[in-house]
């Protein structure tokens, strides 16, 4: 199973480098960042690597410094959604009792897990932030694989106290890397690693504000799992090659008077998770409406740079800015001020199946975009299984709220 | 010239032809069964006939419902919650909250005075509540569907259905028959639960449903004693139009001619 994984991303790595290849003048974005992406899972079932399975809010970057190839677990769901696998995963820990109401990205997990697909790491460090349903597949993957679990206790508010708290775990946190690689931190490799994240982050910053221009040179296939996928390359040279392709192609983009979405016409926000597996949703809203998803709720930058004479605090703020991580109302507030930021029409929330700290807060998310006029639509969609895709069901009401978008101004393009 | 609407929906599928002046000049409605190319050709060739037009006369034709790409003579295809909100309007003006209940769907639709739609919510997985259900139950109750609309009349509504899943729902009303509860509490009781789920829809768009001018749309507009029991659960009256099965090909004829004028 393992060798079968490396296979696969050792296909996708020689396709992938043989197109850039082909064109190695263009500035490639998507090819480089998916190229990166595979080149992880390369690493990870590589055998020969340090590998730590880990929680989302997890600094890659110091995992990167310290010579540890890591990841969120997360990713292997992702992974097999989009390859069309997952279908035998999900019933393996479905059949092993795992509820089929929680987490499709949880239960993907743990059914690669049982069926000997996820290599065995030499640690595993889980992150209490997103949500406790990742923590307690951490505890499960660390109990199979018998290995030790770190737990970062991520604080939902920034204050003086829970930054100073978070930022004694972290430093906790290398120790027991340590303890386990037998490396100690080098403070010149990690000084490194944070100048390559700071550097990714301005670049960040740049595509960011270039996809707020209106027509936006990002569409959906270009922003796709974007931000949270960059964060596992902070802290490499390869995070800001990535990074700044997507930052060039965006800016040759603009100054070519073009958009990610020809003529584009409506401008969505997607809220959280994208589904992971192939389906026609978001060609649909594009080629036929003319609809393009300029910002994800979780491709945003709310740190500041990190300071290099003091890491450790700027790395507990940074994981503690992040919105989706805090409490109902200020994730409200930030979801705000992007529909605001990007002139946003109308927002998609796919409310994945079994995401409790997620789906949980939609009223109040809908509530809050209709108080500064950005209706949502709602669907009801699991973004890893895709066995329970109800097609037909989902185009309806895509397709409907378009058309409902389409008949009104929306208050946020008129203040511009 | 004239213009086609076509609603292919799960169980039935509605065809309205309208001339210039947006009056009705024939509608139809056929069971669509498994052969929806038929069904299609079949409520096409009876309202051409029943308006004595040529099909060449035919200016543009908008489709709607689940099967609307599978309307080869269409123009464009339009979903049903933007076409039952527009044919709803142009027969009764000033409706602000449209109820749907078909075949396997349900909708609450939000409009402004104008008939366009501005919010909506429907029924997700689970065709409890719609057409498919009073069909099982009528089936459990070994009655014709049509007479589901007065059955109701004369129960205490003091029985609850527990089950809200169809199979589930069928399985308790053969107990309860079997029990000897009687057929008008057992029907009460069912209509109460789809006005129940529907409440929780419209509520979604429309919080205070109060003062709302509500109607129904969709073949489940023909029960009355579902509409009883919805009026009684939002304390409002609600109106349902002529042919209310018809209300999503009308408004996709009057979205078609529309489009023809835009070009």
């Amino acid at each position: 199973m393992i060798a079968m994984m490396l296979q696969y991303f050792e296909n996708i790595v020689s396709g992938l480098e043989a197109k850039i290849k082909e064109n190695p003048d263009g500035t490639n974005a998507r090819k480089k960042y998916t190229l990166e992406t595979v080149r992880l899972g390369q690493r990870l079932y590589s055998g020969t690597d340090k590998v730590a399975w880990c929680g989302v809010t997890v600094p890659y970057d110091v995992l990167a410094a310290m010579g540890v190839t890591s990841c969120f677990t997360e990713f292997i769901g992702a992974t097999l959604a989009n390859s069309g696998l997952v279908g035998s995963y999900l019933e393996e820990s479905e059949h092993a009792g795992q509820a089929a109401e929680t987490c499709g990205y949880h239960r993907a997990v743990i059914g690669a897990a049982m069926k000997g697909m996820m290599p065995t790491p030499e640690f595993m460090i889980a992150s209490t932030c997103p949500c406790s349903g990742g923590v307690a597949v951490m505890e499960n993957l660390a109990r199979m694989m018998d290995r030790d679990l770190f737990v970062l206790h991520i604080p939902q508010e920034e204050n003086e106290h829970s930054v100073r708290f978070l930022a004694g775990q972290l430093k906790e946190m290398t120790a027991f890397v340590s303890a386990h690689t037998g490396e100690a931190l080098d403070e010149d490799k990690l000084r490194e690693a944070m100048q390559y994240s700071n550097q990714t982050r301005d670049l960040l910053v740049e595509v960011y504000d270039l996809a707020k221009k209106v027509p936006s040179p990002a569409n959906g296939r270009l922003m796709g799992n974007f931000g949270i996928v960059a964060a596992l390359f902070l802290g490499t040279r390869a995070g800001v090659d990535v990074v700044q392709a997507y930052r060039d192609e965006f800016k040759e983009t603009v100054e070519r008077g073009a958009s990610g979405v020809p003529d584009e016409r409506l401008r969505l926000m997607w809220i959280q998770n994208r589904i992971q597996f192939k389906n026609p949703l978001v060609d649909m809203l594009e080629k036929e409406y003319k609809a393009s998803i300029v910002i994800d709720e979780l491709n945003d930058i709310e740190w500041g740079p990190i300071n290099l004479d003091d890491p450790f605090t700027s790395l507990a703020r940074r994981a503690i800015s992040v919105s989706l991580n805090g409490s109902v109302s200020r994730r409200v507030n930030h979801l705000q001020e992007l529909a605001r930021d990007y002139k946003i029409d109308g927002a998609v929330n796919p409310c994945h199946w079994g995401c409790r700290q997620g789906t949980g807060s939609r009223g109040l998310v809908q509530a809050g975009l209709g108080e500064i006029g950005v209706p949502v639509a709602n669907l009801e969609v699991d973004c890893v299984d895709s066995r329970n895709f109800a097609e037909g069901q989902l185009r309806t009401r895509l397709e409907a709220f378009v058309e409902m978008l389409e008949t009104r101004a929306s208050p946020l393009r008129q203040s511009a | 010239m004239y213009y086609l609407g076509v609603d292919l929906g799960s169980l039935s599928c509605d065809a309205v032809l309208i001339d210039e002046n947006e009056s009705i000049l024939a509608s139809s409605v056929v069971l669509t069964g498994a052969r929806n190319r038929e069904a299609i050709a079949g409520a096409t060739a009876d309202v051409l006939s029943a308006a004595g037009i040529d099909e060449k006369d035919v200016a543009a034709t908008v489709s709607t419902g689940y099967g609307r790409d599978r309307v080869e003579r269409r123009t464009a295809a339009v979903t049903e919650i933007t076409c039952h909100a527009r044919g709803v309007t142009a027969l009764l003006k000033g409706t602000q909250v449209l109820i749907d209940i078909g075949g396997q769907d349900s909708k609450a639709v939000k409009l402004d005075g104008a008939g366009q739609v501005t919010d909506f919510a429907m029924n997700d997985k689970c065709a409890a509540g719609t057409g498919r259900f009073l069909e099982a139950m009528a089936r459990a109750l070994e009655v014709d569907i049509s007479e589901l609309s007065d059955l109701d009349k004369g129960a205490s509504g003091d029985l609850t259905i527990s089950s809200m899943c169809t199979v589930f729902a069928e399985s308790e009303v053969v107990s309860l028959i079997a029990e000897g509860v009687e057929v008008n509490e057992i029907v009460s009781a069912l209509n109460r639960a789809i006005a129940t789920r529907i409440v929780a829809l419209v509520k979604r768009i429309s919080p205070s449903i109060n003062g709302n001018s509500v109607a129904m749309s969709g073949g489940v507009a023909h029960n009355a004693g579902v509409i009883r029991a919805l009026s009684a659960a939002m304390q409002t009256d609600v109106t349902v139009p002529p042919q209310p099965d018809t209300v999503g090909a009308l408004g996709a004829a009057l979205i078609a001619k529309e489009r023809s004028r835009q070009g």
